[in-house]
């Protein structure tokens, strides 16, 4: 396989508003550091998920992916050119073409006065995509029928309160794949659907990366979803990467405290036994601010291994064999986890 | 709005459960006078609501019965729609204004709560059951303060004084994990976790006999879904709570319940001991619902998925309401409502698949 995007020293920073007095202090104003500072490489075919809690940064990453949000420093390469600084310009409807999103709410997405076939056909409209109505009229026809939506005859002509809660995000993945894209950045596609329907949409996006050589870069708080669907596993906290690795291996094995706390508390459907529920390890407190990210490691605040090292200075990435590396003073090469 | 760092702790051991007769005893407000002491905590029977719309009554909970005896803690699963809210909703007749109980009886100490009067029903809620409802933040009112808002249960429906009723609100807060410097806050300065968690002290506040949990984790994060989870498990332990936990996430339940209840399109498909039905599901639905659930304790295996989608229920099928999404139909299913099959095992199943009415236990 070859690395079809790499993010490079990536960071994203938000100023946050001061009020009049802090100005008139003279405080420095404050920054939420985002994305703060992430190295990643996602390969061409493999589905990487991107796991953390709210405030860690991974929806801001995809953001920045697709162009919504422009990062503060860092590069990006895709495909083996640098589409860092693309603001205006004509490469950036190219890169756009190439890479398409899919948000959580799909009625956030598609507009309740719009046709799905309407809603379908807008990139291509946008993109000068096609020579004319008939092609157009294949492409869009074609693109609901891979997303599921058969015959699409009978879905096209519909407007989304027509349609059911997974046929919706059907069609906003029939939208994303209409301009063939190659990378496809998902954040929280199937959190707002049922178990049942759910199973569904996972198998459909397998499908397709198999039929059209997609890669997806999968945002979710779910770990257990990213068992489910991804090769790779990144886990973020407050902005960095803690560890990346293949899937089986983040949960079967995870060599940074925070991934095995989060392992460990994975609600599963099997009734605990007796005894078993001693095993879990609960965090106590909440994320820190990311306006005020802690010294040195930024989880040692609420490590339950944490040393005197980790108060001072911030681990890298260490690879500890088999593709897999934590952001973890305790991670050494070899055999064995972190607890 | 980080919150100071304790020792970050490993779970520890959980105190040994309270017996029905000491949650009884602990009771600090009498009973209802009508109150039978005999009579089993909650009975539900035959419980139909509907809802009006333009064409026609819409059948969101028809024909369900179960109990809930003190200390225990009964999930209610199932997808949207299937009524699994307004179940609980309609225990307290909280539902809105186009729904109707059409007919069944819900009786809390052997007293109906069907055959009351708006009126006479605001004795119970709240004092006797209380709901901590899914989003904390449309819950709660943005512009009083999270301690008054919980000494006002106590001081209106227990007629409290309001320095009594404050000092109520602040042990409440305490129990449930506030820190005292956060008693001032409004809901905004609280991040999800902390409302969830006052929201919580707030069904508390008049010591209600049930606890009605309606998706209580389902927004949170994952390590703050199992602080929610663990605090709720030290409160039914310490003060004997009696909790109906509504939610669509069966991991939920399998962690934090004694006996689950599956629903369907408005009915019972399988009730039991979570121990039991979790392990060894008898209904279909309930079968195909488990396999849909990744499980990263077990193997990574492909998830299944049900075809199709719940059937309208303005006009819902005869027969078996699973029935046109079941993989193991049978003719009679699509005619005939399946009787429920009870097992040894406190298990039972509406599903043709058992015909007579006592089974023993499966091998």
């Amino acid at each position: 396989m070859t690395e079809l995007l790499r993010l490079t020293g990536l960071e994203v920073h938000f100023p946050v508003r001061g009020s009049v007095l802090d100005a008139l202090r003279r405080r420095p104003r404050r920054v939420v550091r985002a994305v703060d500072g992430i190295d990643l490489a996602i390969e061409r075919g493999e589905v990487l998920a991107l796991v953390g809690e709210s405030g860690s940064g991974k929806t801001t990453t995809g953001r920045v992916i697709v162009k919504l949000t422009s990062q503060t420093t860092g590069s990006i390469v895709f495909d083996g050119q640098d589409v860092s600084r693309l603001w205006g310009t004509r490469r950036l409807r190219d890169y756009r073409r190439r890479v398409q999103c899919i948000f959580q709410d799909p009625y956030e997405t598609l507009d309740p006065k719009q046709t799905i076939h309407d809603f379908v056909g807008e990139p291509l409209e946008v993109n000068h995509v096609g020579s004319g109505a008939v092609e157009r009229e294949t492409m869009i026809m074609g693109s609901l029928e891979a997303a599921g939506l058969r015959p699409a005859a009978d879905f096209a002509f519909r407007y989304p309160h027509e349609l059911s809660g997974g046929q919706r995000q059907r069609a906003v993945i029939a939208g994303a794949l209409v301009l063939n894209p190659q990378l496809v950045v998902a954040d929280e596609p199937v959190s707002m659907l049922d178990v049942s329907i759910r199973t569904e949409l996972l198998r459909l996006m397998l499908d397709l990366r198999r039929e059209r050589d997609l890669t997806y870069l999968f945002i979710t708080h779910d770990l257990s979803l990213a068992w489910v669907i991804a090769d790779r596993i990144a886990v973020m906290y407050l902005g960095k990467i803690m560890e990346l690795g293949p899937a089986e291996q983040i949960i079967s094995a995870p060599r940074h405290p925070y991934t095995a706390a989060l392992v460990s508390v994975a609600p599963s459907p099997e009734p605990p036994a007796a005894g078993e529920r001693a095993k879990r390890t609960i965090l106590v407190g909440e994320t820190p601010d990311a306006a005020a990210i802690p010294p040195g490691c930024r989880f040692h605040t609420r490590c339950p291994l944490v040393f005197d090292r980790c108060r001072t200075d911030e681990p890298p990435l260490i690879d500890v064999g088999a593709g897999q590396s934590a952001a973890c003073w305790l991670a050494e090469p070899g055999p064995g986890t972190a607890r | 709005m980080s919150e100071p760092m304790g020792e970050p702790a490993i779970e520890p051991a959980l105190t040994p459960p309270l017996t029905p007769g000491q949650i009884r005893g602990r009771r600090q407000w009498p009973l209802p006078k009508q109150a039978d002491p005999a009579a089993p905590l909650l009975q539900v029977r035959n419980l139909q609501t509907y809802f009006k719309l333009g064409s026609g009554w819409v059948k969101a909970v028809d024909d369900v019965s179960f109990g809930l005896t003190d200390g225990e803690a009964l999930g209610l699963v199932g997808e949207s729609g299937c009524g699994k809210t307004t179940t609980a909703l309609s225990l307290v007749r909280l539902l809105p204004t186009n729904g109707r109980i059409r007919g069944g009886s819900v009786e809390l100490f052997g007293i109906d709560l069907v055959a009351k009067s708006d009126l006479a029903l605001q004795r119970y809620r709240w004092r006797e059951i209380s709901i901590i409802f899914q989003g904390a933040m449309n819950a709660l009112n943005p512009v009083i303060q999270v301690r008054r808002q919980i000494a006002e249960p106590i001081r209106y429906r227990l007629g409290q004084s309001e320095a009594a009723s404050q000092k109520r609100a602040e042990e409440l807060l305490d129990l449930v994990g506030i820190p005292s410097r956060r008693l001032g806050a409004y809901p905004h300065e609280l991040s999800g976790g902390m409302r969830q968690r006052a929201m919580i002290a707030m069904a508390l506040a008049c010591d209600p006999a049930i606890v009605i949990g309606d998706e209580p984790t389902t927004a949170l994060d994952a390590m703050v879904q199992a602080q929610i989870l663990q605090l709720l498990e030290q409160l039914r332990r310490e003060l004997g709570l009696s909790l109906i936990l509504i939610t669509h996430d069966l991991s939920v339940v399998a962690e934090t319940c004694d006996r689950v209840l599956v629903m369907y399109a408005g009915r019972v498909a399988e009730e039991g001991p979570v121990a039991r039905v979790f392990t060894e599901p008898r209904h279909p639905y309930t079968r195909k619902l488990l396999g849909a659930f990744p499980n990263i304790r077990s193997d990574r295996r492909t998830l299944e998925t049900i075809p199709g989608e719940p059937p309208n229920l303005l006009n819902p099928p005869p027969g078996c309401r699973f029935a046109p999404r079941c993989p193991q139909v049978m003719p009679v299913c699509t005619e005939v409502v399946p009787p429920e099959a009870v097992f040894a095992d406190g298990v039972r199943v509406a599903c043709h698949l058992y015909e007579t009415p006592v089974h023993e236990t499966p091998a």
